[in-house]
């Protein structure tokens, strides 16, 4: 995090990439993922420890569920940006977890809302941040296959199709995806 | 809260949005223009974040003030988080991720207002 960055040139970026680089997941477009997810993380952190510290009486199964869903973005985010076998795996988990938990609350938060006196980042399917939380696990379980094929292509045929893999047009998909 | 800068907080952020989008479209990276725009709303971040503290006690509702103080100091974290992001990678993807941090930026200052004027 310390690092500086290095002398900020006008250098045109490359649309693949400077080399033939190894597809990962938090590479090219899954530097906008992990951004979301982070915001995300910090997002469900702050909420669950202002709504357990200040009023957890109130609701204490929302704000558990706040809470839960704080550490899978956590775990998201890091899995994300590790990009390792193991920490993709581990993503790929959260993420189902996640789009799991979104379709469940968002479900009973809407046809039971008496179960839920107070919001959750995933009640009523994520309403409160524009539906976020329901697209992100779609599109980053998307992504985590997307990259895993990529690579095993990679893998395959020795040279790698790098353009294909880092997402070479930056405005057709980065522009839905994050800030709707 | 202090309306003036909430005015020249929610600008610099526009233009950092259409600085990120000018570099998208031209395929450029993070280059000295945008550092300086950056900091510049980081600077004034670091401004509101002294006033809010010194003004908070204004908000009765203890929760209320919790989040107020909260806003303040989250929206500090975006700027250079976004900004290391972008330095790291090196395709148009970078300024993606400074397209999103402005627009966070914005929502966050734009939310503190709104707990503030709620509040007090």
């Amino acid at each position: 995090m310390s690092e500086l960055p290095p002398s900020p040139e006008a250098t045109p970026a490359t649309p693949g990439g400077p080399t033939a680089e190894r597809p990962h997941t938090g590479h090219g477009f899954g530097r906008v993922l992990v951004a979301v997810y982070g915001l995300l993380a910090l997002a469900a952190t702050g909420r669950s420890i202002l709504q357990i510290s200040e009023y957890y009486d109130r609701a204490p199964v929302p704000y558990l569920l706040s809470a839960v869903a704080a550490v899978i973005y956590i775990v998201a985010t890091v899995g994300l940006a590790r990009g390792d076998r193991a920490s993709v795996r581990v993503a790929t988990i959260a993420l189902t977890v996640e789009l799991l938990g979104v379709l469940v609350v968002g479900a009973v938060s809407t046809f039971r809302p008496a179960a839920f006196p107070d919001k959750t980042v995933w009640s009523h399917f994520g309403q409160g941040y524009g539906f976020v939380p329901l697209v992100l696990p779609l599109v980053g379980l998307w992504w985590i296959r997307r990259t895993a094929r990529a690579t095993a292509a990679a893998d395959e045929s020795g040279e790698s199709d790098a353009s294909d893999a880092s997402g070479a047009s930056g405005a057709s998909g980065g522009g839905a995806a994050p800030s709707a | 809260m202090l309306q003036p800068l909430t005015v020249v907080l929610l600008v610099g952020s526009g233009v950092l949005g259409l600085l990120a989008a000018h570099h998208l479209l031209r395929g450029r990276l993070v280059d000295g223009p945008l550092i300086i725009v950056g900091a510049a709303i980081e600077l004034a971040l670091l401004v509101q974040l002294v006033v809010g503290l010194a003004r908070a006690s204004a908000i009765d509702d203890g929760a209320e003030r919790a989040t107020f103080i909260a806003y303040l100091f989250t929206v500090l974290l975006v700027i250079p988080a976004t900004i290391v992001i972008a330095v790291k990678e090196k395709t148009q993807w970078a300024m993606a991720v400074v397209l999103g941090g402005a627009l966070v930026v914005a929502i966050l200052v734009a939310r503190l207002q709104q707990v503030w004027s709620l509040g007090v």
